[in-house]
């Protein structure tokens, strides 16, 4: 049995995602939001698989959700699913630990097959995505250079990975990849899940660090 | 340089004035060197007949040691007339008497100086020229009385005041006039003007010193108006004061005069010690007291001995100044020099004349040499004073200069940080429409999209929201690297074709140096290249594209497949289904074109060029 939790304003699309869910999860239980607010509490009440999580909301954003559900339960997966395809929108969501983003607009077939593939573990990754990816951490590494802070561990990426990276910002989708690597489609997208994990475990350090310096680190 | 030799040539034509006159007249003077002389205790008023009168060559000064009060001497001449034309007048010229006179012609009183007694009138500095009437005069036989009030040289400090008599001339008074004028000018008349212009070179120095706060122009400013003052006794005859007393504080006030002139010298050279002004201070009390335990009978010894002890320090001064000078300011050293090393002649010549070592001169060069010394000296200072004003000045103008270069620095990055935040503000209302477009109308787009069951509609509408986002783009956007824009149209249409079945190769070559396209640019050719894929999935039938992108002087986007390109009869028809007219639309919105070749079996090429 899957949880699912749709965060979403708008009935109509709320109506019609919720379909789109069932159609890939038939066996699914499903608890829909329409505000942050309610999203949060529902996160605190009970355990969930899935988030389709929407961005813009009346009352926040859905980053906030994202980032709530992935401190609360680690284990669950949130997917964004929204109007806006750059990445300024997206990279946040990402940072907070979403995994894979779907694009409404897109046609009721290609959405099953992408949420799908997510739920394999094979989340999408843009061109410019993967730019905004590398210069935030080659970013990190500067400042940790300069700043003398000892690298921190599991949030620096491989080797591989940053080939995949600069493979994927050049324009050459993930199969292409594959072939030009002499890789499986299955590692390729491990190393893609790698390094969205890495960029939230980044992030959530560099939070916390700079909560910590400015003294607002309560725990 | 210059200023100096002008100086010098200055100086020698005033000796050459002070000379004596050319001897064509000699022959019309009479000059006695020769008289009777009688000492009385007390003044007398006709000249004591039948007294031992002792003979005595003249001049005779008044050098042996003497009683208190003044001395009186009677001196008789008998003369004949020199021969001269008839009717002319003539006249006794006495070129030095001290310190007073009294002349009487053949028994009458003719002239006198002034008072003859305590405090008598002080004449020492002048020549006395005095008219013989003719008709006292006989043709032989005359008998000429002069009685002298004086001091002794003991008695004086300085050997000019020094009683006595210089010989006496007779001769045309036209003549003798000639020669007393110009001894009283010289002496008299000339120390007044020179008195006169020391007094304001010393009140403008002491000005500036008082503004300036300037030591060394205080110093040089009481020198000045000191001996301004202290030259007066030469023209002020009647100084209501009793001999003995003017002697003695004439040669005192010198003291602090003089150490004022070494402080000046030291100042100048930026020498400031306690102990060195303490010392020179204590003359001020010690000489004094010096001149008072020797006594008035002494007053000429102690007096040589202060102008030699100062004239000496006044010499190392100098000889400090000038090594000074030397070391530290060459192009002063010449003139300083000079001007110093004549004031160090002349002191020395007037120590010599004290000392006795030289004759007692007719003009008293001291008086005239070094207050014109002085000025010199003074100019040399107020010049040094006005390079100093300008060089401030222009530092002034030059700062002002910069003040102003960095206000209109600062108005400048404050009108760019206008610019910018003009540019922020512009930046966030775009924002701000976009997101309104996203949320409103994309909001209405999507569930039409999503609700309708009219899949000719719900296409319609999702091109709709492709379009808002893709404008929202374009004008948010800033200009898009073309790297950037390669990768991201590579990696969309190589995926759609992939998930499409389609073959596809994309060739392009990477721009060598870094390009950027603009925002509008981008997104109109993000639109194309989406109806082509668009189009080569849903109508060509095709099973291999090839997309090339070529970037030199323009941007040139070729997309070929190897369809069945489109067919003849749905040519009439053609924008229906596959925005041809749209794609030519937007080529030339960005001045740039873009070509369709087709023909049934030959697939179809889509060539779009743009300016970069």
């Amino acid at each position: 049995m899957t949880h699912i939790l749709l965060l979403e304003d708008l009935p109509e699309i709320r109506v019609w995602l919720k379909a789109l869910a069932l159609q890939v999860f038939p066996q699914a239980q499903i608890t829909e939001a329409a505000r942050v607010h309610d999203a949060r509490e529902q996160i605190s009440a009970q355990r969930f698989d899935l988030a389709l999580v929407d961005l813009g909301l009346p009352d926040g954003s859905g980053v906030e959700v994202v980032a709530a559900l992935r401190e609360a339960q680690p284990e669950a997966q949130s997917v964004v699913v929204t109007i806006h395809d750059d990445d300024d929108h997206l990279f946040p969501a990402l940072q907070a630990g979403a995994f894979g983003y779907l694009l409404k607009e897109q046609s009721r077939e290609q959405l099953a097959e992408q949420l799908k593939r997510i739920s394999q573990g094979e989340p999408p990754l843009s061109p410019s995505i993967a730019r905004r990816v590398i210069q935030y951490f080659a970013a990190q590494q500067r400042s940790q250079f300069r700043e003398k802070t000892p690298l921190m561990p599991g949030v620096t990426l491989t080797e591989r990975e940053n080939e995949v990276l600069l493979r994927v910002a050049k324009g050459y989708t993930l199969p292409e990849i594959g072939v030009q690597l002499n890789l499986s489609r299955h590692t390729i997208a491990d190393y893609v899940k790698q390094i969205y994990r890495k960029l939230n475990v980044s992030s959530r350090a560099e939070v916390a660090l700079e909560a910590q310096r400015l003294g607002l680190f309560r725990r | 340089m210059l200023r100096l030799a002008l100086l010098l040539a200055a100086l020698a034509a005033l000796a050459g004035l002070a000379g004596p006159a050319g001897g064509a007249d000699e022959a019309a003077l009479l000059t006695l060197r020769q008289a009777q002389v009688l000492s009385v205790p007390a003044p007398t008023l006709a000249p004591p007949d039948g007294g031992h009168y002792t003979p005595q060559a003249l001049p005779d000064d008044w050098t042996g040691p003497s009683g208190p009060g003044e001395q009186v001497r009677w001196y008789r001449f008998d003369f004949d007339p020199p021969p001269v034309p008839a009717a002319t007048l003539l006249a006794v010229y006495l070129p030095r008497v001290c310190s007073n006179l009294e002349v009487h012609l053949n028994g009458q009183l003719l002239y006198r100086g002034g008072r003859l007694r305590e405090p008598v009138t002080r004449n020492c500095y002048r020549s006395q020229l005095i008219a013989l009437p003719a008709g006292l005069l006989s043709a032989s036989g005359n008998r000429l009385d002069i009685q002298v009030v004086g001091f002794a040289l003991p008695r004086v400090s300085g050997r000019q005041r020094a009683g006595g008599l210089s010989e006496v001339i007779v001769g045309p008074h036209a003549l003798l006039a000639d020669r007393h004028e110009r001894q009283v000018f010289w002496n008299v008349t000339l120390a007044q003007i020179i008195a006169a212009t020391l007094v304001m070179v010393g009140v403008v120095m002491l000005a500036l010193a008082w503004v300036r706060r300037a030591g060394y122009l205080f110093y040089f400013g009481v020198v000045a108006v000191g001996w301004a003052l202290l030259s007066s006794r030469v023209w002020w005859r009647d100084i209501p004061l009793a001999h003995g007393t003017l002697e003695l504080l004439s040669c005192i006030a010198f003291v602090p005069l003089s150490v004022c002139a070494l402080l000046f010298l030291l100042r100048y050279c930026g020498v400031t010690s306690r102990r060195l002004d303490l010392a020179l201070w204590s003359q001020c009390l010690l000489l004094p007291a010096l001149l008072l335990a020797l006594g008035p009978e002494r007053l000429f010894t102690g007096a040589a001995i202060c102008y030699s002890l100062l004239a000496l320090e006044v010499f190392v001064t100098i000889g400090y100044f000038l090594a000074h000078a030397w070391r530290t300011r060459r192009e002063e050293f010449w003139l300083l020099g000079s001007i110093l090393g004549l004031v160090a002649v002349v002191v020395a010549i007037e120590v010599g004349i004290q000392d006795r070592v030289f004759d007692l001169p007719q003009v008293h060069v001291m008086h005239f040499a070094i207050p014109v010394l002085f000025c010199a000296l003074a100019f040399r200072l107020v010049q040094t004073f006005a390079q100093a004003l300008t060089t401030a000045e222009a530092a002034r103008q030059q700062l002002e200069q910069r003040v102003h270069e960095i206000s209109a620095e600062i108005e400048r990055n404050f009108s760019h940080l206008a610019e910018v935040r003009v540019e922020q503000v512009a930046e966030k209302e775009r924002k701000r429409i976009a997101a309104d477009l996203h949320d409103d109308l994309g909001a209405k787009l999507l569930t039409i999209v999503h609700t309708s069951t009219d899949e000719r509609i719900s296409t319609l509408a999702r091109d709709a929201l492709e379009e808002m986002r893709l404008s929202v783009r374009g004008i948010a956007g800033k200009p898009v690297q073309l790297a950037d824009a390669l990768a991201d149209w590579r990696a969309e249409t190589v995926s759609r074709l992939g998930d499409a079945g389609i073959e596809i190769e994309w060739q392009s070559s990477e721009p060598a140096t870094p390009r950027t396209l603009a925002a509008r640019s981008y997104v109109q050719t993000t639109r194309v290249l989406r109806e082509a894929t668009s189009n080569l999935i849903k109508h060509s039938g095709a099973s291999r594209a090839v997309v090339q992108v070529k970037v030199d002087e323009e941007f040139q986007l070729v997309i070929r497949d190897n369809g069945r390109g489109i067919p003849l009869e749905l040519d009439g028809r053609l924008d229906r289904g596959h925005g041809m007219a749209s794609m030519k639309q937007r080529a030339k919105q960005m001045q740039g074109q873009c070509l369709v070749e087709s023909g049934p079996g030959y697939g179809t090429v889509i060539r779009l060029t743009l300016p970069l």
